[in-house]
């Protein structure tokens, strides 16, 4: 597809359509050549069905100038997503929820005579707390006897990490950034214990679908397979089968990093208190706009922020965490909240095609507010990363700084220190406030009661 | 066969002829279950609800 000079980098392969934005507005062009499954998708129905139920994106259609005039049949103004997420960085059950939202979505076409014409993970995003579709020009005109094209994708965008991380272990949910067009069949059929072969929907739709990618690479499908195609029930029990698989994978968040967090925390309830004030304070003087709460653990403190109505994504490096979280907010239905996996220590680079199609961190950013609560003492004596560092990687993506500073003497950061020789001779208070006072303005700095800790609000420098 | 027209996204070879394979196997379930249905409901025993068919419901079956 010939790139115009404002269309996505993500957004190339389908004919169909493309993004494109302009005026800082996001804008999908529908082409004429998908212009017939578009509008039965819209006329049949199933739009408006899936608005409804949350499932999809809503859109307008508007009179804009179209990016690429010569292919276009209408140009689509969609809802914005608050921030996109990507699959590496999303827990077990955000996987799980978006692997079964694409096949209720899949299942609800069928009946008004459409079809997924992809099963891409990429294409859901969570948006009020759940997983919906944001790709519109997703959807074709069901056709009897034809086959799912997107059966392969769903399987490596969906069910191979979800079995992996059920039956694995979680962390394989990782392979995902290494291939972004899911986890190869093969691969993860080596790496499941034998016993998957006795789960039905696993032995049929991982084990024995990796073979025949094997044994089939090279036929010529026309001439093998069957006359009559796939019929629709045998394309509803194929949907129906997948479902019934991904339902049964589990896992419980067990043995976490942070599980317990603070139970083991030192702060009495008081100082805990208090250090939740501060930061309620901190937000009403500043109005951010968006938050990002580095090493939010279970989000207790990020909810200070989306319980006031700013959208705040809540990364924690520990899945289980961020597991825990997910599922607080699908039972409390909280709207402002996004809990993601990330390791500060490597973020989530940008990936695919020329790097363009996946944004990293940074990319995604600038964010108004970031928290860094009790996380300094991770990076700089775990991780070794000098404080000048530390300031000058937080002054590239946010305004506004809220640190909690944790004291050498404190029992957290004598834990790290315990095996270790201690080489962090600046790692003090004055040598943090000099560190980041090279890119910050310290607007305000507060004890925390019946605590050895130091809560800051910085500012960057312009 | 419907081949045409052809899916933007390469479906794999293998995965084409084996999805055929393991649907025909699962589409016997699906007619078995329809005829059940219909079966039950000239007996005038009501159907369970299917959940695509309300609009409340969504896909919020993690556990």
């Amino acid at each position: 597809m010939p790139r115009t000079s404002d269309s996505l980098p993500a957004s190339f392969r389908d004919p169909g359509g493309f993004l494109f934005s302009r005026g800082g507005i996001l804008y999908r062009q529908v082409n004429r050549v998908g212009a017939d499954d578009y509008t039965r998708f819209m006329e049949s129905g199933l739009y408006e069905k899936l608005v409804k139920a949350g499932l999809l994106i809503p859109h307008a259609e508007v009179d804009e100038t179209p990016a690429d005039a010569a292919r276009a049949f209408k140009v689509i103004r969609p809802e914005r997503v608050p921030f996109i997420s990507y699959p590496y960085e999303w827990s077990f059950s955000q996987l799980k929820d978006a692997a079964l939202a694409t096949l209720s979505i899949q299942k609800r076409a069928l009946k008004l005579g459409m079809s997924l014409k992809d099963a891409s993970a990429y294409n859901i995003q969570f948006l009020h707390g759940k997983p919906a579709l944001i790709d519109t020009l997703s959807f074709e005109i069901y056709r009897e006897g034809k086959p799912w094209d997107a059966y392969r994708q769903f399987c490596q965008h969906f069910l191979a990490p979800l079995a992996l991380m059920s039956r694995v272990d979680v962390r394989l949910g990782h392979l995902l950034r290494v291939y972004v067009d899911g986890i190869p069949l093969d691969l993860a059929g080596r790496l499941l214990p034998s016993a998957t072969k006795l789960n039905f929907g696993l032995l049929t739709h991982l084990h024995i679908h990796a073979s025949a990618q094997t044994r089939y690479a090279d036929a010529d499908v026309k001439s093998i397979s069957p006359k009559g195609g796939m019929s629709r029930n045998a394309f509803i029990g194929l949907i129906d089968s997948l479902e019934k698989t991904v339902r049964k994978l589990t896992w419980k968040p067990a043995g976490t990093e942070w599980g317990n967090y603070y139970e083991i925390t030192n702060y009495t309830d008081t100082g805990f208190a208090h250090k939740k004030e501060i930061i309620s304070d901190w937000l009403k003087k500043i109005a951010p706009k968006s938050v990002w709460d580095l090493g939010a653990n279970n989000g207790e403190f990020s909810r200070l922020a989306s319980a006031a109505g700013i959208p705040t994504v809540a990364w924690d490096i520990d899945p289980s965490a961020v597991e825990q979280n997910y599922l607080r907010i699908k039972s409390e239905k909280e709207q402002n909240l996004l809990p993601l996996i990330l390791d500060l220590t490597n973020p989530s680079p940008a990936l695919g095609w020329a790097n363009e199609e996946r944004d990293s961190l940074g990319q995604r950013g600038p964010v108004d507010a970031v928290f860094a609560l009790a996380l300094i003492h991770h990076l700089a004596v775990s991780n070794n990363v000098p404080l000048s560092m530390l300031a000058d990687f937080f002054a590239g993506f946010c305004r506004w700084l809220v640190v909690e500073w944790v004291p050498k003497s404190d029992s957290q950061v004598q834990k790290l220190l315990r095996t270790r020789r201690d080489i962090f001779e600046t790692y003090t208070r004055e040598g943090f406030e000099s560190a980041f006072a090279t890119r910050f303005h310290i607007r305000e700095s507060v004890d925390v009661k019946e605590s050895e800790r130091r809560m800051y609000l910085l500012e960057r420098k312009e | 066969m419907h081949f045409s027209p052809p899916a933007y996204l390469d479906p794999g070879s293998g995965s084409f002829i084996i999805q055929i394979l393991i649907a025909a196997a699962l589409g016997i379930g699906v007619a078995i279950t329809a005829s059940w249905s219909k079966i039950k409901r000239w007996l005038g025993i009501k159907p369970a609800a299917d959940e695509t068919d309300d609009d409340d419901s969504d896909a919020d079956a993690a556990n």
